[in-house]
């Protein structure tokens, strides 16, 4: 779009540097010096670790994404992960229910879960009758639970990750006062330092989303007499379901 | 805002007098620094990590030019806008002029510490424009009307009843008094405000180079709210948040967050790549992003400064120092407290004014010891007091009088023989007003030491000479021992 100031300004932080405009030497502190090709194998690496350690890094989620503050619960099928969330919802006493539009939802068939339950899930689309933005937005702020996929999640600190697209709002995991994300085999990274791996070899490709969200339980905060309370803003609760 | 950096002694002592306070800087150390000690004890290649962390920060500081450019460059091809501004002002008005442009009636604010540099949201007031601090702590303190009390904590210093007696004014109702019900009432306030934002300004942790990406981390959610909601979305950061890779996040992510907090990692971090896609369903329209220096640039400058650069605004230093911990965050009287505080704010906004903060310090080394980047803080002290005393006409602040007083000092000390009958002197006309060997009181400029501890008579007879004395007498004993054997 527009860029303002900038000669000037990079003018006045070489004369403070005393340097004069030159790239800098390559460095081992960073990771800038990686070509694409290195970022590429490396996450081609990545991806074979994430399928041939799966289990493995399931069973480190599922303990980190517990300490991290979500419920945590592991099934063995789709249809059981769906009556789970369909449970969740009824304990929660949920009846205005709102779910992304994600492939996870032709596996897991949680619509026909809750209208068992006599609750139809609305879909957090845009594109859905007569919605608009500000509508989306209404709708999410006035919903007890959003169902979404996983993207990633990682095992290192019990964080599932989302990329806002199409189909996936960037409200419907926030909004509304409970979140239940639906995580699959396959889908765990070790580390942070994996994932930004993963994000950068997308960029390279020109294939990164508009923004990324990492979502580590709750929304807290301790800014009443450092008492950590859940649930200021975004959800109060959030809850894990994992299938294997 | 304002510095009032020269009221630093005044607050100070009003700060030691408040029970209120110095409660509730019992969870700074209790709460947030014991957590860090264990966080970084739980973390495997720990020390590893904050070296990279520093290695990172040093290299890009160093080539900020390059890395500045390359950001810039990456926010414009993702559809973003840029603005470079030299000053506080320069920024405002920018984000002024933006808001007046697109309409907007509400701001919502996520927490930067860079726009309370530029107390945004007053100048967003002034010209009639809704703006609402949406993290929890910063809200109250709007509310009260005051400044951040520490960097992550802005609101700690206020007890749960001055919280409770805030919120009643605001809402006339009754909020409750416990925490999980305060909160609960704010949750209800800051919603409704939420949905009707038409703009958001935020701060940024970390600016990506390489990709043009901003990295937004808090634990409220507020960061989301703002970068999900508002038609229109700015960063504004200090012209050094930068991280050259994507790749070196994880590291600089790991570090922040367990020093700050000593969380693994916040309930939510949050990367933008630029305004929303055309085919997503939500998201800003516009993303801007504000570079500002507003006196970064003389640390940029200083090579002895230049690493305050390095700072991630974790506020470890903080939770560790002896000093900030009893005389509290507004003693400082800027943005910034506590030890990294004592270096930036006097850079920042005047170091003839603040030049009492150089000096609020023990020097005891704990907060290099926390600090996630190793940043040399007591040795940026020292390099700062050495401006104060003897520094160009415009930063040195000691006055003629103490000039004066140290020279006098310094020619009764240089020679033996003036120290010596100088102590003798002392001590002769100090001996009607000494009781029991000590000076319970002394006049000024010496009562500053009598405030708080006594000051002993200097010895009639000073060591030199009775230790001349000692070796006389025990040099005789020895010669009439050996006679005698």
């Amino acid at each position: 779009m527009a860029i303002t100031g900038r000669d000037a300004f990079l003018g006045r932080v070489r004369g403070a540097l005393g340097k004069s405009p030159s790239a800098p030497a390559p460095d081992d502190a960073t990771h800038l010096g990686l070509t694409p090709d290195d970022v590429r194998s490396a996450a081609d690496g990545v991806r074979r670790e994430m399928s041939e350690q799966a289990d493995v890094l399931l069973d480190a989620v599922a303990d980190s994404a517990a300490t991290a503050g979500w419920k945590v619960r592991r099934v063995a099928s789709p249809e059981d992960a769906a009556d789970v969330v369909a449970e969740i919802c009824y304990d929660a006493g949920a009846t205005k229910i709102l779910r992304s539009d994600q492939e996870v939802f032709n596996a897991v068939p949680v619509d026909a879960a809750l209208q068992a339950l006599g609750v139809t899930p609305g879909i957090a689309t845009v594109g859905q009758a007569g919605t608009d933005v500000p509508a989306l937005k209404q709708a999410t702020f006035d919903s007890d639970v959003g169902i979404t996929g996983v993207d990633y999640a990682i095992a290192e600190t019990g964080t599932v990750v989302l990329h806002p697209r199409q189909g996936l709002s960037r409200l419907v995991s926030l909004a509304p006062g409970r979140h239940i994300a639906i995580l699959t085999r396959g889908d765990v990274l070790p580390s942070l330092d994996e994932l930004f791996t993963l994000e950068r070899a997308d960029y390279n490709e020109g294939a990164i989303a508009g923004s990324m969200n990492l979502i580590s339980g709750p929304s807290r905060t301790g800014d009443i007499a450092a008492t950590i309370v859940d649930g200021i803003h975004g959800p109060f609760e959030v809850h894990l379901v994992i299938i294997g | 805002m304002l510095p009032t950096t020269d009221r630093f002694k005044k607050g100070a002592k009003e700060t030691l007098a408040d029970p209120v306070i110095q409660m509730s800087m019992e969870a700074v150390y209790n709460g947030f620094h014991t957590k860090r000690q264990s966080a970084g004890a739980d973390t495997e290649g720990w020390e590893d990590q904050r070296d990279r962390g520093r290695a990172i920060k040093e290299h890009t500081i160093e080539n900020l030019d390059y890395y500045l450019e390359m950001l810039t460059d990456n926010v414009d091809a993702n559809g973003g806008n840029v603005f470079f501004a030299n000053d506080s002002a320069a920024a405002t008005e920018y984000i002024l002029n933006l808001a007046s442009d697109r309409d907007v009636k509400t701001v919502i604010k996520s927490k930067s510490m860079v726009s309370e540099e530029m107390s945004l949201a007053h100048e967003m007031e002034a010209v009639g424009i809704e703006a609402v601090e949406t993290d929890l702590g910063e809200y109250i303190i709007q509310l009260a009307g005051e400044a951040p009390y520490h960097i992550i904590a802005p609101a700690i210093h206020k007890s749960q009843d001055q919280v409770a007696e805030m919120f009643k004014q605001t809402t006339g109702i009754d909020p409750g008094d416990t925490p999980e019900e305060l909160t609960t009432t704010a949750r209800g306030m800051l919603r409704e405000t939420f949905q009707r934002a038409d703009m958001s300004v935020t701060g940024v942790n970390f600016a990506v180079a390489e990709s043009g990406s901003i990295v937004l981390v808090t634990n409220e959610g507020n960061g989301r709210m703002c970068t999900s909601i508002p038609r229109v979305h700015v960063a504004v950061m200090g012209m050094e948040k930068i991280v050259p890779s994507m790749q070196d996040l994880g590291v600089m992510l790991r570090i922040l967050i367990r020093s700050a907090t000593g969380q693994r990692i916040s309930s939510y971090v949050t990367m933008v790549n630029g305004p929303r896609r055309d085919e997503e369903e939500d998201g800003p329209e516009e993303f801007h992003l504000v570079i500002v220096d507003n006196g970064r640039m003389k640390l940029l400058a200083d090579e002895k400064l230049r690493e305050a650069l390095y700072c991630l605004r974790c506020g470890a230093c903080l939770n560790a120092c002896p000093v900030y911990r009893k005389v509290g965050g507004h003693s400082y009287g800027w943005v910034y407290p506590g030890p990294i505080g004592a270096v930036v704010s006097p850079v920042l906004s005047g170091l003839k004014q603040a030049s009492d903060l150089p000096f609020a310090s023990s020097l005891c080394g704990a907060c290099r010891e926390v600090c996630p980047v190793r940043i040399d803080i007591p040795n940026m002290l020292l390099h700062l007091r050495q401006q104060v005393v003897e520094g160009p006409p415009e930063v040195r602040s000691v006055g003629r009088m103490e000039r004066l007083g140290w020279k006098a000092w310094r020619f009764g000390n240089i020679k033996s023989g003036r120290f010596r009958r100088g102590g003798k002197l002392a001590n002769r006309l100090g001996r009607p007003f000494a009781r029991g060997g000590m000076f319970k009181r002394l006049p000024p400029p010496l009562s500053g030491w009598t405030r708080s501890r006594d000051m002993p008579l200097p010895a009639a007879s000073p060591f030199r000479d009775r230790f001349k004395k000692r070796l006389a007498q025990s040099s005789q004993d020895s010669q009439s021992s050996e006679g005698e054997s």
